[in-house]
């Protein structure tokens, strides 16, 4: 099978985008690197509070104007946009692939998620109605319209590039609120590629805007007056001192933060099935997503069925193809970077230390093609693991899966629910009524049922629970419209 | 090489149908009495590119099997589909329905391995699937008596 052509071809500048043009940044420079070979594919500024501050400018300014665009001219914006993303869905695609190292069914599945959002957005003249009851008493009326507020802030994490800063975006912009973007630094193209088609789609100076950096820039949002709220994905002490910070600068806040999933294995389940199900969630986009599978518990004292499901996941997990994204044939891509390889390294060493087994080592993992100076790890399987080990409750953000027994159900729902984390766990099962148990008592936002990435679609909200999510409501979905807009009653009556 | 992700099957269904709508051509070039028929069936071809390609980019997604959903010999559906100059009508309906036959073989395997993990791609694979062998009665029909 062919190896896909590379979008980004030369060593490319990122930009800022404010008010409608590309704007180089005074900031200090950093290297854009692809993770499969390391080798330097662009530069990124790390923009300074002086140039975040012309961004949200530039995002007040337009305000006015835009939330006086009644909705349905709104709308329109967002499906020529939506029209611009399917023409650019492989380029897209592609960029996600080169500058992150996931493979390219998972890109395509990053560009389609992403594009659903603009789509359930485009839907804005029905989703922002309030609410009216006539006649509260005689000749009175009271109703509720949901008001935009003005400049929001999203922050998007490494792993997914494109996707999760649209699980905000088109909501804030729709419902008539403007934005200023964030993008990982360490992955700042698909931003650029979809800022690039916001301005082909013609949305007014200042209604998106896009600044690149770091610390300073997230530091800057949060305290920065005119912003009214933040959206943010990412780890869990970050989206912990976001939260905090906003509370203290009183701005509404979606704090995401990370996760340390469980799989719950019945013996009555479809074997090949649930199997390749896990490979999606433990070893799909390497690891890196706070929806991965990180703990397996297989329920049951059935030995033999135990030695059988492991000796299929092994071998098959054995067989993966790993190397090059842009690959057809490729099942898993690098990690991001070689300090988020170290830092997986040093998970398994822990697991190794504290007396897991090693069923498979992914260490020195046989890679498609050459690429010496490399940032892969292959899939790592550990058994005999317990709670209290390093790997069984920290999240590790790599393909790494812990296997732990357990006598039944009743017993993996509560270790489920000891964790910190609360993202998404699934069970896989043939009984409704083990699903339904599961399904109830569960203490996790996002639940399957023989899925094994509950990641809900665009009309949904992407949900959390305990240390995984830090708020109220949720990106993606009707909880978004209610995130992004203030409510405003009206009480009526006429002389 | 066994094909496992969603990305290289799709590749391979949209190369064979390629292929396959080259050769209707051909044949309608070459005998211009089933001309009509041979160039439907190449033009068919590109729908059922289009219909798989579509299926595939609306449902995949982040959540699926995408990398996983298959375990795929490629090797019993490579077509051998050169035209030999001045083969018979009756030589080139025979290389049609094998040609035809290895599709079907190909979709319904391609739908079997990857049902409830890539969601509409296999009912796309069904569906190609089932408008060929409604295309293999046709050809039979046409052979010369």
């Amino acid at each position: 099978m062919a190896i896909l052509e590379e979008p980004i071809k030369n060593i490319t500048s990122v930009q800022n985008y404010i008010n409608d043009e590309w704007v180089d940044s005074k900031g200090r420079i950093l290297d854009v690197v692809n993770p499969l070979n390391n080798q330097v594919i662009g530069k990124v500024p790390v923009s300074t509070r002086e140039e975040l501050d012309e961004a949200v400018q530039a995002a007040q300014d337009a305000f006015p104007d835009w939330r006086s665009t009644p909705p349905p001219a709104r709308a329109r914006y967002l499906f020529q946009l939506k029209e611009l993303l399917e023409e650019n869905f492989e380029e897209l695609s592609r960029i996600q692939t080169q500058e992150h190292g996931k493979t390219i069914d998972e890109s395509r599945g990053e560009t389609r998620r992403g594009i659903e959002n603009v789509e359930v957005a485009c839907g804005i003249a029905s989703l922002q109605m309030g609410e009216h009851l006539e006649n509260i008493a005689t000749g009175m009326d009271e109703y509720l319209v949901r008001t935009p507020l003005g400049v929001f802030g999203i922050i998007g994490p490494f792993n997914f590039p494109f996707m999760i800063p649209l699980w905000s975006a088109p909501y804030a912009v729709a419902t008539g609120n403007t934005v200023v973007i964030k993008p990982s630094s360490e992955v700042p193209f698909s931003q650029m590629k979809l800022a690039e088609l916001v301005e082909e789609a013609g949305f007014p100076p200042g209604v998106w805007n896009v600044v690149n950096g770091g610390r300073e820039v997230v530091n800057g949002m949060i305290e920065h007056p005119r912003i009214k709220g933040l959206t943010f994905v990412g780890s869990t002490p970050v989206a912990k001192t976001i939260y905090e910070g906003c509370g203290k600068t009183q701005k509404r806040v979606i704090a995401q933060g990370g996760a340390k999933n469980f799989m719950v294995i019945m013996p009555d389940c479809d074997v090949r099935r649930t199997i390749a199900a896990l490979f999606t969630s433990f070893f799909g986009n390497t690891g890196q997503r706070c929806l991965a599978g990180a703990n397996l518990i297989i329920v049951g004292e059935d030995d033999k069925f135990y030695r059988n499901f492991m000796d299929q996941t092994v071998a098959l997990a054995k067989k993966m193809v790993i190397g090059n994204g842009l690959d057809e044939s490729v099942q898993m891509g690098p990690i991001r970077d070689k300090a988020k390889k170290e830092n997986v390294l040093k998970f398994i060493e822990s697991g190794m230390e504290e007396g897991a087994k090693v069923l498979l080592d992914g260490r020195n993992v046989k890679i498609k093609d050459d690429y010496p100076d490399t940032c892969f790890i292959g899939p790592t399987i550990f058994e005999n693991v317990e709670l209290d080990m390093r790997i069984a409750r920290e999240e590790i953000f790599g393909p790494v899966m812990s296997v732990m027994r357990v006598k039944n159900l009743d017993e993996a729902i509560k270790i489920c629910n000891e964790s910190n984390f609360g993202n998404g766990d699934a069970i896989f099962t043939a009984s409704g009524n083990s699903a339904r148990q599961f399904r109830f008592e569960v203490e996790s936002g996002n639940v399957g049922i023989n899925v094994g990435i509950v990641a809900p679609m665009a009309f949904f909200p992407f949900s959390g629970m305990k240390d995984s999510f830090y708020g109220v409501l949720h990106t993606q979905g009707k909880d978004a419209i209610r995130f992004f807009t203030e409510s405003k009653v009206v009480i009526e009556r006429w002389f | 090489m066994r094909l496992n992700t969603a990305s290289e099957v799709i590749s391979m269904s949209r190369e064979m149908e390629t292929a396959g709508s080259s050769f209707y051509r051909e044949l309608a070039t070459a005998y211009p009495e089933a001309g009509e028929q041979f160039l439907a069936f190449a033009k068919e071809n590109e729908k059922f590119i289009a219909q798989i390609k579509r299926a595939y980019y609306s449902v995949i997604s982040d959540a699926l099997e995408g990398g996983f959903a298959f375990d795929l010999d490629p090797e019993p559906y490579r077509l051998k589909l050169e035209m030999v100059p001045g083969i018979s009508l009756k030589e080139g309906l025979k290389k049609a329905l094998e040609l035809e036959a290895k599709m079907v073989a190909f979709y319904e395997d391609g739908a079997e391995q990857s049902m409830s993990l890539m969601a509409d791609v296999p009912r796309a694979f069904k569906k190609v699937a089932q408008k060929r062998e409604q295309r293999q009665a046709v050809l039979k029909g046409m052979a010369p008596e």
